[in-house]
């Protein structure tokens, strides 16, 4: 008999996008169970973003279903937003709070405990951003900007991981720990769905890649065969 | 553990979290009330300093309102249907507010950063909620001394100032009312996308309702049926509801208006309940979309950028293809032509709009021109339509004024670039606005008409390209410079505005009505020659604006 297959954490059912005329992204289905994560590729204006959007709720589809832990998928629902967590979307920071403090209030807000200094202690060494806590975001180069918004992924509890495009501005040393990190979340029993353009960062970390172009699947498989239809 | 493979219960955290952010934000909420606070001030001792005097006359006069004028039983004939006219449009666009913001908003901060948190949101947006309807009574008192200060100025004020009084209390009340309605059922229009939908289908059939409402009143004015469409009028809706107290104290027919009144307080204190309730469960993909309009509009209007503005607001809308298309030149002279054939077909409503006003412009012309009184209203309302229209068709201009990148690989000079998108708006205009005016020309036998045209149309588009390549605003313009007579703020401010206009407008208006009256010879030489010297002098300013703006 073989082995059971998990049942998927997150599964999309012919799901599609359409702005007025403009079709962002045509039928798809995707299945992605705990502690597996699938890379989504292809060139600017493919569809990832819109498919990441979907896939975290925070926009809905025109067609097809979104399935999350069984239950139809919406951003309003208290169990998502207890347990997805998205980077990507972000575009300000409070001007006034600094980067730890940043960090308190997710941390805080996601009902971290007796453990939350030691948490965000973590949080900003693993990003690097150890000797920039009291930093206001203002003063943050892009990049360090782009770590704190990973590093509020790590002071909150998470059980599945949308991320857009998440390498981008890291320097390359933060772009191998960020493949590291991903690897050690899946480990950890993380599903994660992440839209990428690096290559060596899907390769690291996907179990399963998608290349879209144009709205539409072209090839999926392991990262060696689709990477392969990539070219 | 953070990471799971499993369910994660839901943390009850939405108590430490306000009070944590309130704790965080201390600092800047002091700030930000210190600064509300010195404003309030400010706009106080302004009031105070220059219409102190004023209001003070205003009180005052209430002893003894207005008395009656010849016009006054008409007016109050047509109050009913006029008053329910006006309710109805101002609950419309306080409805249709919350299509694009709504009474419960976030800053994008608060979207960014806690939204997507576990933290309960009827404790984020219902505190939201009760500001804006707080906000709703005080805008709406505020609105209601306007019916009533009208109908005081024209004479239904009563006959002393008690009288007054209870008309304005009773106006602020009703008002105050209708606004609270209106921003309850706002919420449950922000909450529900079906209810957005329905709101998007029952416009024009609430613009038509109106537009019956205001026909109503005309009819009455002109001896209609009085009391029926007064009654009709004062019992079609909350709107008229809202309007019977009013007409009652200026001494119209409206008997049950307490009764309507105490109606108009029900559904308001129903629907601010409804709405109180509904603020929870607005979702987080409206308020997304909301706070970036928002954001995207502030920084338009801090900027004073008019035109960003717009685009906030439209750019709601978006995924629209575009179907039309025009074949680019060969030669390379016409490529910004092209360009800006192809911006206006692809949006005909600007087009569309330019020629309505170009045509209301000539029509005008043809009732002040020759023959008719001397008066320079009607010329410069018709010059100001038809510089509407020329800044209308200039939007091409304007795209490359907005973002002096976007005409890099052009192979054209910034500066030449006014000259160019000249060219569109004046053939277009002259299109438009050439059809009767060669009739008329054809019709009298005289072919002056055709050369004002001539004239008129390249003196307003170069206004509108003086007004396109305005300098960036600079926070000095609202420091002003201090004079003997004041400051110099608002005078900048306006003139950074209507800079184009003036200077298109004013001397044509002089100059046409000149020649709308004159019957020497001599007098159209004048007007073309000054009017092109004109067009020439404005290209060219407009042109030194663009280079200006380049190198800033």
């Amino acid at each position: 008999m073989p082995p059971s297959q998990p049942p998927p954490l997150l599964s999309l059912h012919g799901v599609s996008r359409s702005y007025g005329e403009r079709v962002a992204l045509r039928p798809i289905d995707v299945a992605l169970t705990a502690g597996r994560c699938v890379a989504i590729m292809g060139p600017n204006g493919s569809g990832k973003s819109t498919l990441l959007r979907i896939a975290a709720g925070r926009d809905a589809p025109t067609a097809g279903q979104v399935v999350y832990a069984g239950r139809a998928l919406s951003q309003d629902d208290l169990v998502v937003r207890t347990e997805i967590a998205v980077v990507g979307d972000m575009v300000s920071a409070y001007p006034d709070l600094t980067v730890r403090e940043h960090l308190e209030l997710v941390a805080v807000a996601h009902g971290a405990g007796r453990d939350r200094d030691e948490l965000i202690d973590g949080a900003l060494a693993d990003c690097n951003l150890a000797d920039h806590g009291g930093a206001l975001p203002g003063s943050l180069s892009s990049g360090q900007l782009q770590a704190l918004h990973l590093a509020t992924m790590l002071v909150r509890p998470r059980r599945l991981m949308v991320l857009d495009e998440p390498e981008q501005r890291l320097d390359p040393a933060r772009r191998r720990w960020l493949g590291e990190l991903l690897h050690a979340e899946k480990q950890a029993g993380a599903a994660v769905l992440m839209a990428t353009h690096h290559v060596e960062l899907a390769a690291a970390a996907a179990d399963h890649i998608l290349v879209l172009r144009d709205g539409e699947l072209v090839a999926q498989g392991t990262p060696d065969t689709a990477l392969a239809a990539l070219g | 553990m953070t990471v799971s493979s499993e369910a994660i219960a839901v943390p009850d955290s939405t108590a430490p979290t306000i009070s944590l952010l309130r704790e965080l934000r201390r600092g800047r909420t002091r700030q930000r009330a210190a600064s509300a606070a010195y404003w309030v001030y400010i706009i106080v001792l302004i009031v105070a300093l220059y219409g102190g005097s004023q209001i003070a006359a205003a009180f005052h006069a209430l002893r003894h309102p207005p008395p009656a004028i010849a016009l006054t039983p008409r007016i109050l004939h047509a109050a009913p249907a006029g008053l329910a006219a006006l309710a109805l449009i101002l609950l419309l666009v306080l409805l249709r507010d919350a299509l694009w913001r709504g009474p419960v908003t976030l800053p994008q901060v608060t979207v960014d950063w806690v939204l997507g948190t576990p933290v309960d949101r009827g404790r984020l947006l219902r505190p939201r909620f009760r500001v804006s309807a707080a906000v709703a009574v005080l805008a709406g008192a505020a609105v209601g001394v306007v019916p009533a200060a009208a109908l005081v100025g024209l004479g239904l004020g009563g006959r002393n100032s008690g009288s007054v009084l209870r008309l304005t209390l009773v106006a602020m009340l009703s008002t105050a009312l209708l606004f609270c309605f209106a921003t309850g059922s706002a919420a449950l229009v922000e909450r529900s996308a079906d209810a957005a939908r329905w709101l998007r289908r029952l416009t024009p059939y609430a613009c038509a309702a109106a537009a019956v409402l205001a026909g109503m009143a005309v009819w009455a004015a002109l001896g209609g049926p009085a009391p029926v469409l007064s009654a009709i009028a004062l019992w079609s809706g909350p709107w008229g509801w809202a309007a019977q107290g009013m007409t009652a104290l200026a001494g119209g027919a409206a008997p049950l208006w307490p009764a309507a009144t105490a109606l108009t307080g029900v559904l308001a204190v129903v629907f601010v309940i409804w709405g109180h309730h509904a603020a929870a469960g607005v979702p987080g993909a409206a308020l997304r979309v909301r706070a970036r309009t928002i954001g995207a509009m502030s920084a338009a209007v801090l900027s004073m950028d008019t035109r960003g503005i717009a685009v906030a607001y439209g750019g709601r809308a978006s995924g629209r293809r575009a179907r039309l298309r025009l074949r680019p030149p060969r030669r390379r002279e016409l490529v910004l032509l092209w360009r800006d054939l192809l911006a206006l077909a692809r949006a005909p409503s600007r087009l569309l709009g330019a020629a309505v006003l170009a045509l209301l412009a000539v029509g005008l012309l043809a009732v002040a021109g020759p023959g008719g009184q001397a008066s320079l209203v009607p010329v410069a309302t018709a010059l100001g339509l038809g510089y509407l229209a020329a800044a209308w068709l200039c939007e091409g201009a304007r795209l490359d004024a907005e973002d002096t990148r976007r005409s890099e690989n052009l192979p054209f000079r910034f500066e030449s670039l006014a000259w160019w998108h000249a060219a569109v708006p004046c053939l277009v205009l002259l299109v438009v606005a050439g059809a009767p005016v060669v009739a008329a020309s054809v019709a009298t036998g005289s072919a002056r008409f055709v050369v004002w045209l001539v004239v008129i149309v390249p003196v307003l588009v170069a206004g509108a390209l003086v007004n396109v390549f305005r300098p960036r605003n600079h926070p000095d313009l609202f420091g002003g410079v201090e004079t003997a007579v004041g400051n110099t703020a608002a005078i900048g401010v306006l003139l950074w505005f209507v800079w184009g206009p003036v200077l298109a407008v004013a001397p044509m208006t002089v100059l046409l009505s000149s020649a709308l009256h004159a019957s020497r010879p001599g007098a159209l030489t004048r007007t073309v020659v000054v009017g092109l010297g004109l067009a020439a002098g404005l290209g060219i300013y407009a042109s030194v604006r663009a280079r200006r703006l380049r190198s800033a």
